[in-house]
């Protein structure tokens, strides 16, 4: 469970650039979720969840996150015990990769928790396989001559290698063929059985509505609040409000609505879509 | 004469274990002075290639790409070519050369040996047209994606380009940024009768071009208008995705109600109002 | 962190800004000679007069150019300490004692002249490096250094290298950045007292860093070439250098403050300013 509580953030803090990127952020993260966070560039979504796992540390008197029982604005932090913990991808996360083989780099995690060398190569051989890999094709080749999807999944085996409990994914997606964006999302959602808590920062609001249970809408350094994607994305002033974008199933139901066939305007399942379609016409 | 035209063209690249990848095997293609065309395909059908390939970045293994009658191979004419053929390249931070918006657009131009004043007439022209005069000033680092694409844009345009390729140009950024891109590129296509061929895996950038061409495994699979629409299986053979309205038409076809191949929310909307209207027996 | 920018460009508009870099550039390197010929408190109080006009003109808040300064200025605190400690004078008296240290008069002088002789040297490129973009001194290198051509040395190619190094410092140091957040992700320590464990802990970072280093290289060469770069071959300028009236006139100025300092201090023409200024 990750519980942020009254978190602020300022950037270069006591100079003439100093900008504060957070504000007095509160949101809760239980286990089980698939929690999404969306907003504009330059919303906090980055910052606020470097924050999970102690990349960037909590300023003096700026509330506070609990990650389970870890207090993360303590000055003693087991930084070791909370990164095996929170496990981090980030964006374009292939760029992080580093060593002559696919397996050493996916082992780097492991060795960094102070593992014993099987048990390095144990964890590897299973994160390879999790992201969908054929272990014994490519453990033995170099990172750097894969295919860029192949990259991609080596980079989050070396993040599952770690065997974290929640899994922050900051767009997973990016730069990725259609195809190969529902690979990814459907190889999210294997892990997830093994990693039972996802955060997923995601400009792509067909994914937040298809795989999220709950999404935060940040604005500006501040949480606009927390909702069912339902609730979001049927709410038109929440919406407008938000400054959010609809996921195109839901963008249709409400061209339709404008255009004078009613329809549910909160829908953002296609198949749905297509029976509230057929019931509209039909009953014309 | 075709403006832009691929014959017969191949082109491999050495894989990392002493082999070969074939990205382009055969392609023949003729692109005319302002058309707008979107060239798709998914990741590794050899849709980069084709965009390096175009302005000799790359020469072709076989056959032969030539731009206005001249042929990339011939050394002598990569300057006119490169003139008369403008690239935007995938990732905003890697196309700028300097640490002031206009300076960089200046770039071409000043390669171009013109005079002073006409540079800067250019470049003035050039940042208006893709709305970032306000921004002359600045450091590029400090503009968002969609920005910094803009002003790539700008660097291509000052060149006064007859064909404007934009190589995944919206890949790396969000929602907002890929519809400033679209925007700007639509809108000069029309105005200055540039043709511009988009290299993309979005459908709803594919569907605001007037002819498409699909790649697949190296390999033009499909090209033609929007009727392409019409078999979805081109597309998902590819390893593309539809357009959702395309999606959900299909859908609604299947169940018996007809509603053609609208490519935008609005055409969508329109044709299932108008089928209501008309009632159903 | 794209904030970060190389130099320290405070952008407001003052004659010092508008002033042609080349001007900028070749009226710095006659002050610093100049600094060196200061020798008496007389030259030195004249020089810094004009450097605080300079300054003032600048329109660039005073503070703001100590900040610039603020980590010479503790060099230069600790030099002083260390000079008035350590003269000795075995002609004159020492005028404080304290357990094996004297402190002399002529120690307190030759100390503060240093110093003074420090700061003048610093404050003037942080004037020019607050007051010019980097691109403005590329191209008055450029310019500068244009006659070199005859005898084929690389100059535009050397100012293309500089303005594109300045414009990739930024983008390097988010990446860098980028990285090692990456791989303390996955629990990476980069702290290690032993410098060789430090480098091996270090790669990494390193390692993905040149990787893409090289790709974004090519990536900008072919950018670079699709926009019809071929060297300085047919190339023109957007923003052409102008010498206006006001950079001939500092530059006469400057030169004749140069003129001055050289008078006091080898008294040409038989001159002695201290005996006129008692007259």
């Amino acid at each position: 469970m990750i519980s942020v509580q009254k978190l602020s953030y300022v950037y270069s803090p006591k100079t003439p650039f100093s900008k504060q990127a957070l504000f007095d952020m509160e949101l809760t993260i239980e286990n089980g979720d698939f929690f999404g966070i969306i907003g504009s560039t330059g919303a906090g979504k980055s910052t606020l969840v470097s924050h999970f796992n102690a990349l960037t540390r909590i300023q003096k008197n700026s509330g506070t996150i609990f990650v389970d029982d870890m207090d993360l604005s303590a000055k003693k932090l087991d930084l070791k015990k909370l990164r095996a913990k929170v496990g981090m991808v980030f964006q374009y996360p292939e760029y992080q990769l580093f060593d002559d083989t696919v397996v050493k780099d996916v082992m780097f995690g492991p060795r960094n928790l102070g593992l014993p060398p099987d048990e390095q190569k144990a964890r590897a051989k299973e994160a390879i396989e999790l992201v969908g890999l054929d272990y014994d094709a490519i453990a033995e080749r170099s990172p750097f001559e894969l295919s860029g999807g192949q990259k991609r999944r080596v980079a989050l085996a070396g993040v599952i290698a770690m065997r974290p409990e929640i899994l922050v994914l900051d767009e997973p997606t990016a730069g990725i063929d259609p195809v190969g964006k529902r690979d990814i999302m459907r190889l999210v959602q294997d892990i997830k059985k093994v990693c039972p808590t996802v955060v997923m920062i995601s400009h792509n609001m067909d994914e937040i509505a298809t795989y999220c249970n709950k999404i935060a809408v940040l604005d500006h350094g501040r949480v606009k609040g927390v909702f069912t994607p339902r609730e979001l994305f049927g709410s038109r002033e929440l919406i407008e409000q938000c400054g959010v974008e609809l996921p195109l199933v839901t963008e249709l139901a409400v061209k339709l609505n404008e255009a004078g066939v009613a329809v549910d305007g909160s829908i953002i399942d296609e198949d749905e879509l297509v029976s509230a379609i057929l019931g509209a016409v039909e009953n014309a | 004469m075709p403006f832009l035209h691929f014959e017969n063209v191949d082109y491999s690249y050495p894989s990392g274990e002493g082999d070969y990848i074939r990205a382009l095997i055969g392609v023949d293609l003729e692109v005319e002075r302002g058309e707008f065309v979107a060239l798709v395909g998914c990741n590794g059908s050899g849709k980069s290639t084709f965009a390096r390939l175009s302005d000799g970045l790359l020469l072709p293994d076989g056959g032969k790409v030539t731009v206005d009658g001249m042929s990339t191979a011939d050394k002598g004419s990569l300057y006119d070519i490169r003139r008369k053929i403008g690239v935007v390249f995938q990732n905003p931070d890697n196309q700028n050369v300097t640490t002031i918006v206009e300076d960089d657009v200046a770039f071409g131009p000043e390669n171009l040996g013109l005079p002073p004043a006409e540079i800067r007439e250019r470049v003035d022209w050039a940042l208006n047209a893709v709305g970032m005069s306000e921004y002359a000033g600045s450091n590029p680092a400090r503009l968002s994606g969609g920005q910094k694409q803009r002003v790539a844009i700008a660097g291509v345009l000052a060149l006064k380009p007859e064909l404007m390729i934009l190589d995944e140009a919206t890949g790396m950024l969000d929602p907002e940024g890929r519809r400033e891109v679209l925007d700007v590129v639509t809108r000069l296509n029309r105005e200055t009768g540039m043709a511009v061929i988009m290299i993309t895996h979005f459908m709803e950038e594919a569907a605001a071009a007037d002819r498409i061409v699909i790649l697949r495994h190296g390999k033009t699979v499909a090209d033609g208008g929007r009727e392409l629409f019409m078999t979805p299986e081109v597309f998902t053979d590819a390893g593309l995705d539809l357009p959702v309205t395309v999606r959900i038409a299909g859908k609604l076809a299947a169940a018996g109600v007809d509603i053609g191949t609208p490519l935008s929310a609005d055409e969508f909307a329109a044709a299932v109002a108008a089928l209501k209207r008309g009632g159903k027996p | 962190m794209r904030d970060v920018t190389i130099g320290q460009y405070y952008p407001v508009s003052s004659p010092v800004h508008r002033a042609d870099p080349r001007i900028k550039l070749v009226i710095l390197l006659l002050y610093m000679v100049t600094v060196f010929f200061c020798e008496s408190f007389l030259s030195f109080g004249f020089l810094t007069l004009f450097v605080i006009v300079t300054v003032i003109m600048s329109r660039v808040p005073i503070l703001k150019v100590l900040k610039g300064l603020k980590f010479v200025i503790i060099i230069v605190l600790i030099t002083t300490i260390l000079m008035m400690i350590f003269y000795t004078d075995s002609d004159a008296t020492p005028i404080a004692e304290w357990w094996i240290f004297k402190i002399y008069l002529g120690g307190i002088y030759s100390a503060v002249k240093l110093a003074w002789r420090l700061l003048l040297l610093v404050v003037m490129p942080t004037v020019l490096t607050l007051t010019s973009t980097p691109t403005e001194l590329c191209d008055g290198l450029e310019s500068l250094l244009s006659p070199l051509k005859v005898i084929k040395f690389p100059v535009h190619e050397l100012a293309l290298i500089m303005s594109i190094a300045l414009r990739l410092i930024p983008t390097l140091i988010e990446e860098t950045d980028k990285i090692s957040n990456a791989q303390k992700a996955r629990g990476a320590e980069f702290e290690s007292k032993n410098p060789f464990k430090k480098i091996k802990a270090m790669l990494p970072v390193l390692i993905p860093l040149f990787v893409s280093s090289f790709r974004r290289a090519d990536e900008l060469a072919d950018a670079m070439d699709s926009r019809c770069y071929r060297g300085a071959k047919g190339r023109t300028r957007m923003k052409k250098l102008r010498l206006r009236a006001w950079d001939i006139i500092a530059l006469i100025g400057w030169c004749a403050i140069t003129v001055c300092i050289l008078f006091l201090k080898y008294n040409w023409l038989g001159w002695n300013f201290i005996t006129m200024l008692s007259l």
